[in-house]
């Protein structure tokens, strides 16, 4: 199964847990804050009543120095627990069951927390003396006071949660407006590359027109894809088009030997002939029938050497062979043709070479080059040979002295079924190949094939190719002249 | 009737010129779309068969030109290449038809004849003239109801008339439309023909089919003659 990942939801979801994350520890921020803000306030308002409660102790008014809680005029908050003893013990008042505490000695308040029958309570613990009827004569009379007031926390707690749920709140509603404002945002940032997309997939084999869009090519993240995107869709519409042109050539090169082959045939049998006039066109017929497998085998030759070779090891070992032996061989098969020309071929071979090709393929491309030049050389003209070894290229030359070829037709002639002289056509028996798979030889080896005007006119083919030197036998060179 | 063929591979022009032979048409053939095109505009083919990829002048320039020149001529295109498009351009480019490679050598011998039928304004391939009737695919000659024995001259040259009765024909239009270049001929050769052949359609109490116009050619009369 494949995974599919989506970039939008990744943006989103990044940014979205981002934000998350910062807004679970800004509550927590807050909750603490708010915790401590509101125990404060709670501490104050705790403080205050027991304050006033302090001062609802009076004179008892009776004989002794007795004080009483006079409760007129405090407001205790519901739920409250105190209890207000003076120095003696003696309850003035109470409300719950507060607990009791050792009288602290400072008269600074004590805070403490406790649960009252499962509820949790904050107290506040006051010891004070309390001057009562400090008008009379004696200064009036000071009681150490004790107040235990306290108050359920959960009023606290819920102030605290009520902040903390309103910016709960308030962040889940910004979290939901981010996400939907984000996913329309990166959507319209990622329009270019749907529309990349669609552009490309617009192309086919039969339109290969492509047209960046203006956006995609504007963006410069997309920009390396929309430019390699257009070098490749070239490429391949270059290289779909030579196949397309290779299979229409071949083609009409096909129908031509089969519509002479069927022709021949018909013409024999369009009426009665003699036992001579058979035999004479069979013969032709044959001859016809061999140049159409000619034409397939060369077209199947050019197909297998341009199929790239396996380097991952299944296509087997590269062959060797020695340029010399298949130089020699070359011109022992040309020979013929040389001497219905009277061409003299000339071959100076200074030294051997090991070519990355096998001899077949050699001899085919030596062949092909050799049977090149004495197409179209004059009679009675020389073609000269030269191989040259440097460290690691042979540089095979052949020289002719034919009308050499115009600065066009340079790179054409290697194309298939190019024929540089039109009017040559194929009478002269070419197949329009012949170059193009000593191209491809030459460069599935890793080496290259030019054709020039050789300084005294005439047409000069060079190949290079990559090569060991044989360092052995003597200096060979040989003229081959023919009559 | 004479065939102009323009085609550039020599073996398969060597075949169809045989063959058109001895179907008895006379045949020239253009090796290249500059001779090609030259022999086709002295306007003396009664059809030209062509084909596109030629070295020197493309088929399709050949026959531009020739519509041009106003020569209506038949052509008929031979191709090896594929596609509806190239053919439906040629035949608005004024071909007549279009036979494609590798093609069979009896349809182009019968294409090559109906066209030559069509630019004469006949459709049959039995042409008869009064009591008079000659069937081109077979080549015979039929005078009221018997078969007539004409050697092949004389049977090209009553098939020329044929196809155009009532009209005076030149010596020098049969000379042209009957040999092609290869043939050795003289004006004296159709007078003797023309006279044998007279002999053969004769028939008695009757006038004779082909007049003489003298320094001005041969007709083949329509009318008449039979029906006395």
């Amino acid at each position: 199964m494949t995974r599919s990942i989506s970039i939008t939801r990744r943006l989103i979801v990044t940014v979205l847990v981002l934000e998350l994350l910062s807004a679970i520890a800004l509550i927590g921020a807050i909750t603490v804050r708010e915790r401590h803000v509101q125990l404060k306030a709670f501490d104050a308002s705790l403080l205050a009543t027991a304050e006033s409660l302090m001062g609802a102790v009076q004179d008892a008014e009776d004989e002794g120095d007795t004080v009483m809680l006079d409760m007129r005029g405090v407001q205790v908050a519901k739920n409250a627990i105190y209890r207000v003893e003076d120095e003696r013990g003696r309850v003035l008042g109470s409300m719950g069951d507060a607990p009791s505490w050792e009288r602290p000695s400072s008269p600074s308040p004590l805070f403490r927390n406790v649960d009252v029958r499962g509820r949790a309570y904050r107290f506040v613990v006051l010891a004070r003396l309390r001057i009562v009827d400090p008008g009379k004569s004696n200064g009036g009379v000071g009681h150490s006071i004790t107040i235990v007031y306290g108050t359920p926390l959960s009023h606290m707690w819920h102030e605290v949660l009520e902040a903390t749920r309103f910016f709960a709140i308030a962040t889940a509603i910004l979290l939901g407006l981010t996400a939907a404002v984000m996913a329309w945002w990166v959507r319209k940032g990622l329009s270019p590359v749907y529309e990349l997309a669609r552009e490309a997939e617009r192309v086919s084999s039969s339109d290969w027109h492509f047209n960046t869009p203006l956006k995609a090519k504007e963006t410069v993240e997309l920009r390396p894809l929309a430019d390699a995107l257009e070098a490749t869709l070239a490429r391949l519409q270059r290289s779909f088009e030579q196949q397309r042109q290779f299979t229409s050539d071949a083609a009409h090169e096909l129908k031509t030997d089969v519509a002479i082959v069927k022709s021949s045939l018909q013409l024999l049998s369009m009426r009665k002939r003699s036992v001579e006039e058979y035999s004479q066109g069979l013969a032709l017929s044959l001859d016809d029938f061999t140049r159409l497998e000619m034409a397939v085998q060369k077209m199947l030759t050019l197909a297998r050497l341009e199929t790239p070779i396996q380097r991952d090891g299944s296509g087997g070992t590269v062959l060797y062979c020695s340029l010399r032996d298949v130089i020699e061989d070359a011109v022992n098969q040309t020979n013929r043709m040389a001497e219905l020309k009277a061409i003299v071929v000339n071959v100076e071979v200074t030294a051997d070479a090991r070519v990355p090709i096998d001899s077949h393929d050699a001899l085919l491309l030596c062949s092909n080059i050799l049977l090149n030049a004495l197409r179209h050389s004059p009679p009675e003209s020389t073609v000269r040979i030269t191989l040259t070894t440097d460290e690691d290229t042979a540089r095979l030359t052949v020289q002719d002295q034919g009308e050499g070829i115009s600065e066009e037709d340079r790179e054409r002639v290697f194309e298939p079924f190019y024929r540089a002289d039109p009017s040559r056509s194929r009478k002269s028996g070419s197949s329009g190949l012949g170059l193009s798979i000593c191209k491809a030889i030459c460069e599935r080896a890793g080496g290259s094939i030019q054709i020039a005007n050789g300084p005294e006119g005439g047409a000069l083919v060079i190949v290079n190719l990559p090569a060991e030197l044989i360092l052995s036998r003597s200096t060979f060179s040989a003229s081959l002249k023919e009559q | 009737m004479r065939v102009l063929l323009i085609e550039d591979e020599q073996r398969l022009a060597d075949n169809i010129v045989a063959a058109l032979r001895e179907a008895g048409l006379a045949v020239d053939h253009g090796i290249d779309g500059e001779e090609g095109s030259h022999l086709a505009e002295q306007g003396i083919y009664d059809v030209v068969v062509l084909d596109l990829m030629l070295p020197g002048k493309s088929g399709q320039h050949v026959l531009r030109d020739l519509r041009r020149k106003k020569l209506h001529t038949p052509v008929l295109i031979l191709t090896a290449q594929e596609g509806k498009e190239s053919v439906i351009n040629l035949l608005n480019a004024g071909a007549d038809d279009y036979l494609s490679k590798p093609f069979d050598l009896g349809e182009l011998l019968a294409r090559i004849k109906a066209l030559i039928r069509r630019a004469k304004g006949v459709s049959t391939p039995v042409i008869a003239v009064s009591d008079l009737e000659l069937d081109t695919v077979r080549q015979t000659v039929r005078r009221h109801g018997q078969f007539l024995d004409l050697s092949p001259t004389e049977y090209r040259i009553l098939e020329y008339l044929i196809h155009r009765p009532r009209a005076v024909v030149s010596q020098q239009e049969l000379l042209e439309h009957l040999y092609d270049f290869d043939w050795e001929h003289h004006s004296n050769v159709i007078e003797a023909h023309i006279s044998n052949l007279r002999r053969k359609l004769n028939r008695a109490g009757t006038e004779p089919l082909i007049e003489t116009l003298r320094h001005r050619g041969y007709r083949l009369r329509e009318d008449g003659a039979a029906a006395l």
